[in-house]
């Protein structure tokens, strides 16, 4: 068994390697077919033409398309990604700041979004077609149909401008490392606390309509009704064996949501100032920030993949059957 | 069950419990907080791009002289700073500086005119690429437009050094205004290494002010130097630039007195500023202006064959003074703008107020009269299907808008309407701006709405002269020879009324010519609160002198 | 007695609104239709001279609205949906398509038409201003050239209109009319005033408020209703044909295909969607085509999943397999013998795709990527609207829940077909 699970998970990394191989280049070509260039803007009337010129040279932006690849790739490979043209610093150090800050969010909304969803799922089974269930449905069809910015702004607009009980933008208060630890973590808490409903909400609502489908199937099919005929209780039926049966189909969309979390949640980190990867990697794009933008494809790319694997060996882990497709 | 009931209970508590002890931040009278939109990149006035970074510089580093803004005559004057007192030759080739002997680095060694020359080597350096590379063209420079050192600055002792110009040009002091950096820091590094040294981000720096700490994307923290000579006890004691990057965040926090002062308000929002109580309304004018740029010669024949073939639209005056006459730029002005502008004829602003002419009329919205002209120039609407044309080409164009901009876009609305009433077709596009610029130096746009910001001392050269190879930023691609025998001439040294003459001749050929559609002057308008004396917002910016602020 | 309203029911109901409340602006229009198809067969070069989309689209649009009726009869006894009883999407959805069809004659100005910005702008919803209409120049020719253009410039709604003004008061002194504007006063000679009921000036209701250039909300939402659905269709179609063809090949042929295929879907949804967004927008730039493109191809691959899952199952099937040995080509497998099996789900994906696609345009515009002033898609709307947050809460508001119905509809729909075809779910 453990010989076929580890080639299944070679096979895997090896296309996943191959895919991620794929898209730098792919980036990278798409790029420099775009208009503008990075030394642009150093043209301006108040500065000499000549410093653009300078400037370019040292990105070495005057060599051939091709000769820039083959640089950038043999650089990968010694896990040197370049210097970012705006920062002026390693873009393995710029990323870092940013990314830390976007795993520890989105790995949090991740956590609330799956365990708030998974609750109101069982819940409203539990009693399906009752009124905690219609309300519910309705109210995440209504929340699935909003747009997360319409939400952002509409809680700015209450707790932040009227009722001034949450601060409108940024991580931290002004003198956050001078507070005690307890009031530090209340205030970073203070800070997420509105960006984390903005950026769950929306994926409450599509877990929430996933999980309950499926829980609902399973409820109905007849090895459920031969456990209870056995005499087993509710809340062991619902632990040993919905939940891992609805586990299954959930961590493939699971995967994907928290690799598209990792990406930056862009609306949300534009309405609130926060410092993640999406609005450095929109920043990077706009400024023509080569190096930077490889940089952040890299993180969100591998992070996606990361995810998707890992989502994978879980459902592995619960039911061998699906190494099949693993092996996909 | 149990378990939800529990965990909401919790959630609940966390939540109450961080509403209460949310600690104020601490309204010091001994800090100045001033909003920003975003992090800065270096400290270090080799690279200060943006005008956030070189207004922290100018408080760390200083230059020679004091630039001042002298309202009256509408022009720049200096003062002592680094630099006690300073004799020009005979010839007024040559300037000589006497520093004084009191300036000392945060590492504690004296200033000298050691770095004062090295400061002039790096700035005009090619592997530096600082922002000044390749702007001494009135120094003595070598191949490479770095100054020809030998030649040009002579030290002559620790704090006395001599600087050369080239004879017969209009040189003045603010040509040699620039930051001093250290020499003993800097020389350490080989040229290509400063850009990305570690030195631009914990700086070693002379001003009366000095960097406390720098968390990034967060604050950048000065604290008051009482080394520098600048030092006096009511000075601002620390001055924090909080970065904000969501503007309604920066008027919420106006509002609520988290930061003290912000640039770039949107005029409607001048009105809720000033209800808070807590805030006066200053504006900074005359220094940017938008226009519509219409391109002289046909895109299409100059992509092909770099010929400059005239525009069938836009290359006649008579046509682009109708364009000016149809676009109603007084009701941008006054229900866009609420009046934070001023209608804008010619490259020079207002402020200037002895170089401005001011002979010359804004050209008032008339479309009637438009038509006519456009009559006259042979464009009717012969097949009456709304559109005027001549010799079977309709009068259509693409208007580019470069995006993230509400004023322009606003503007393009107005003038696409505009346009439409007497007969023009006009579709408008929003690119990035990163692709306008790239248009606009293909010259592949027939028309683009676009913004210029003036530089003081006024400088023509780069935009309105008739060589495309020497004015690059001449985009319309507008040549007149006469405009030409005058950049030329101001750039000789001349009477400062035969100077002042010249300026105005200049606006009137501009003016009679109407290369571009100059729209409006923008104002760039500042909170500042209350407790904030003393201060001065004119046109040289908003963040400057800081160390003569007070606070109440 | 319980009203049993049925679909078709409700078609006609709400025609016959239309006819009730816009009756004079359907004679414009029918005046329009007439005059033109005279021209046409008079003086067919000027005609064609002075065809234009607009006028495409008036006289078009008069012509499937006064066909309704006729339509509906003809298909009432054809298609079994008609006949079914009345529900709240239903009723949206057939709005909906009223503002896309007849969006010229349900409204009366042109969406990008605004006067007098001082007096008109920002204005809350159900606020009324003063219209005062001058008498228009008459041209000298007298001709039947003549005429139909004074009949299209009647009908067809410009940006803009030199003839109207709007003030805030206006009093009669002697021969002439003072009006105000922000407390401005003007005057102009009343013998240049074109009375209307005997008074000079009438007033002018903005049902949903103005927005900051003074345009009527109300017909930039049913203009917009245009735009986004058309983007909708549009980007869904090329979702559609990508995810379709694509699905089919890879599980039809497995092998490299297949193989190629799926390294490329992985790619897709590896690679962050927003990079694609800008770069393809900076490179096209923000125009309609773009944007379209932009969201159709980041829109396939949940449709080639399903596609490519169920083709697999069903190659296998004896079903398919006859037909394929029978020398079937593998287009014609895909029509006749698959694309009716996963038909249901298909179109279910479809109908949330389109939901997706209408929630990307207004979140492409929020940002700032999308179409920009040109058009008054909903999301640009919501976009300029933010400016104003502050002030005029009815620029987001209006838009915002206009989109939300329209999504909320969508995917009611979405789920009342999938529960059509799959009755185990209980859908109410």
């Amino acid at each position: 068994m453990n010989k076929i699970i580890t080639r299944a998970i070679t096979k895997r990394i090896f296309s996943s390697v191959l895919v991620l191989f794929l898209v730098i280049t792919f980036v990278f070509f798409l790029l420099r077919m775009a208009p503008g260039d990075p030394a642009q803007k150093f043209l301006s009337p108040n500065f000499s033409p000549q410093l653009a010129e300078q400037i370019s040279k040292s990105f070495n932006l005057d060599k051939s398309v091709p000769e820039q690849y083959i640089s950038f790739v043999a650089n990968l490979f010694t896990g040197n990604l370049g210097s970012s043209y705006t920062y002026r610093l390693p873009v393995t150090k710029v990323v870092y700041e940013y990314l830390s800050f976007t795993i520890i969010f989105s790995l949090i909304a991740f956590l609330i979004q799956t365990i708030i969803s998974f609750w109101l799922a069982v819940r409203s089974v539990k009693n399906i077609n009752g009124s905690f269930d219609r309300s519910v449905d309705k109210l995440s069809l209504l929340v699935y149909a909003t747009p997360s910015f319409v939400i952002g702004l509409i809680l700015i607009l209450i707790f932040s401008v009227q009722l001034d009980l949450f601060p409108t933008s940024g991580t931290k208060s002004l003198n956050n490392s001078e507070l005690p630890f307890i009031s530090r973590m209340l205030d970073y808490f203070s800070h997420l606390f509105l960006p984390l409903i903005t950026l769950t909400a929306g994926g409450i609502a599509v877990f929430y309509r996933y999980i309950r489908d499926n829980i609902n199937d399973i409820y109905n099919q007849n090895f459920i009704l031969n456990l209870r005929a056995m005499g087993c209780s509710e809340q062991t039926i619902l632990r040993k064996h919905i939940i891992p049966n609805a586990l299954g189909p959930f961590l493939s969309i699971a995967g994907i949501e928290l690799g598209i979390l990792f990406g930056g949640a862009l609306i949300t980190e534009v309405i609130f100032g926060l410092p993640g990867m999406g609005r450095l990697t929109i920043a990077a794009i706009f400024e023509r920030d080569y190096p930077l933008v490889m940089g952040c494809t890299l993180a969100a790319a591998f992070l996606m993949i990361l995810s998707n694997l890992i989502a994978d060996l879980v459902k592995i882990k619960i039911d061998k059957r699906l190494i099949k497709d693993l092996l996909q | 069950m149990r378990n939800s009931k529990l965990f909401s209970a919790a959630l609940l508590f966390l939540v109450l419990l961080t509403l209460s002890c949310r600690k104020d931040e601490p309204v010091s009278s001994e800090r100045l907080i001033i909003g920003i939109s975003a992090d800065i990149k270096t400290i270090n006035p080799l690279y200060s791009f943006s005008v956030d970074e070189g207004s922290i510089n100018d408080l760390l580093f200083l230059s020679l002289v004091r630039v001042n803004w002298n309202e009256t005559i509408g022009n720049i004057e200096t003062e002592p700073l680094l630099a006690n007192e300073w004799q020009w030759s005979a010839d007024s080739t040559s300037v000589t500086f006497f520093l004084r002997n009191d300036v000392y680095w945060s590492d504690g060694i004296k200033l000298t005119a050691e770095d004062v020359s090295f400061s002039f080597e790096l700035y005009s350096n090619p592997q530096v690429q600082s922002k000044f590379y390749g702007t001494f063209e009135k120094l003595l420079l070598n191949e490479d437009l770095s100054i020809d050192l030998k030649r040009s600055i002579e030290v002559i002792d620790s704090f006395s050094l001599k600087i050369n110009f080239i004879p017969n040009t209009n040189i003045k002091l603010v040509d040699v205004v620039l930051p001093i950096v250290p020499k003993h820091i800097f020389d350490k590094y080989e040229y290509d290494e400063i850009p990305s040294a570690e030195i631009n981000f914990n700086p070693v720096s002379c001003g009366p002010y000095k960097l406390k700490k720098w968390d990034r994307n967060q604050m950048i923290v000065l604290e008051a130097n009482p080394n520098s000579f600048l030092y006096s006890d009511d000075m601002i004691k620390e001055l924090i630039f909080k970065v904000v990057p969501d503007y309604n965040s920066r008027i919420t926090q106006l509002k609520k007195g988290e930061i003290d002062i912000a640039e770039q308000i949107k005029a409607e929002d001048t009105e809720t500023l000033l209800k808070s109580g807590k805030l006066n309304i200053v504006s900074v004018k005359g220094r940017e202006f938008d226009f519509v740029g219409w391109n002289h010669i046909d895109p299409k024949k100059f992509s092909e064959s770099g010929e400059l073939v005239k525009n069938i639209y836009f290359s006649s005056p008579n046509v682009r003074k109708a364009l000016t006459l149809a676009i109603n730029s007084e009701e941008i002005i006054s229900e866009y703008l609420i009046n934070f502008g001023q209608s804008a004829v010619t490259p020079v602003s207002p402020i200037f107020k002895e170089y401005f002419n001011n002979k010359l009329q804004s050209i008032a919205y008339n479309p009637a009269e438009a038509r006519k002209i456009l009559k006259s120039e042979g464009w009717s609407d012969t097949n009456n299907n709304g559109i005027i044309d001549k010799n079977g080409t309709e009068f259509s164009f693409t208007l580019y808008v470069p995006g993230g901009n509400p004023l322009r876009q606003y503007a393009s609305t107005i003038i696409k309407n505009n346009l439409k009433a007497v007969g023009i077709d006009v579709k408008v596009e929003t690119v990035e701006l990163n692709k306008l610029i790239d248009n606009l130096f293909n010259k592949s746009m027939d028309a683009w709405i676009a913004a210029y910001y003036i530089q003081i001392p006024l400088e023509y050269k780069m935009v309105w002269y008739s060589d495309l190879d020497a004015a690059p930023f001449n985009f319309v691609s507008y040549q007149n020879k006469d405009l030409d025998i005058i950049i030329d001439a101001l750039g000789k040294k001349i009477f400062y009324e035969k100077e002042v003459e010249l300026h105005k001749q200049l606006q009137e050929i501009i003016y009679a010519d109407q290369p571009v559609t100059f729209l409006y002057w923008i104002d760039n308008i500042v909170a500042v609160n209350n407790k904030v004396k003393n201060y001065e917002i004119n046109p040289l910016g908003v963040i400057q002198h800081v160390w003569d602020w007070r606070l109440n | 007695m319980k009203l049993n309203l049925k679909i078709w029911h409700t078609v006609l109901l709400i025609w016959l609104v239309i006819i009730i409340l816009r009756f004079e602006r359907i004679i414009e229009l029918i005046e329009l239709l007439y005059s033109y198809s005279l021209i046409i067969i008079t003086d067919f070069s000027f005609a064609s001279g002075q065809f234009s989309l607009s006028l495409a689209d008036h006289i078009a649009g008069i012509i499937i609205f006064l066909l309704i009726p006729v339509v509906v009869i003809y298909f009432v006894k054809r298609v079994q949906f008609f006949n079914k009883k009345i529900f709240t999407s239903a009723v949206i959805i057939i709005l909906l398509m009223f503002g896309f069809l007849f969006a010229p004659i349900i409204t009366d100005r042109n969406p990008d038409f605004y006067k007098d910005i001082a007096v008109t702008k920002l204005l809350p919803p159900l606020s009324t201003v003063k219209e005062i209409r001058l008498k228009e120049q008459k041209s000298d020719d007298n001709n039947k050239q003549q005429e139909f253009i004074s009949v299209k410039n009647k009908a067809i709604r410009l940006s803009f209109d030199e003839s109207v003004i709007y003030c805030d008061s206006a009093i009669i002194s002697g021969n002439e009319l003072v009006y105000y504007q922000e407390g401005n006063p003007k005057t102009i000679l009343v013998e240049d005033v074109l009375p209307e009921n005997g008074k000079y000036w009438s007033a002018k209701l903005f049902v949903f408020g103005t927005d900051e250039f003074g345009r009527d909300i109300f017909t930039r939402l049913i203009y917009g209703t245009r735009i986004s659905l058309f983007i909708g269709f549009c980007a869904v179609g090329i979702s559609f044909i990508l995810g379709l063809l694509l699905g089919f090949l890879a599980g039809y042929k497995s092998g490299w295909l297949d193989l190629v295929l799926n390294r490329i879907t992985d790619l897709f949804l590896a690679f962050p969607v927003i990079f694609i967004i800008i770069f393809v927008l900076a490179l096209f730039g923000n125009n309609m085509l773009a944007v379209i493109l932009v969201l159709g191809f980041s829109g396939w691959m949940s449709l080639f999943k399903l596609v490519k899952t169920e083709i697999s199952s069903i190659k296998t099937k004896d079903f398919f397999v006859s037909s394929k040995l029978l020398g079937v080509s593998a287009f014609s497998l895909m029509k006749k013998e698959f694309l009716p099996l996963i038909l249901a789900s298909v179109i279910v994906n479809i109908i949330f795709q389109f939901g997706n696609v209408v929630l990307a345009e207004s979140a492409l515009s929020y940002l700032g990527l999308g179409l920009g002033n040109e058009y008054s898609s909903w999301g640009s709307m919501i976009q300029s609207g933010q400016e104003y947050i502050t002030q005029s809460w009815w620029m987001i508001v209006l838009p915002g829940v206009l989109l939300i119905l329209t999504l909320l509809t969508i995917n009611d729909l979405g789920g009342k077909i999938k529960a059509h075809y799959n009755p185990r779910i209980k859908y109410d």
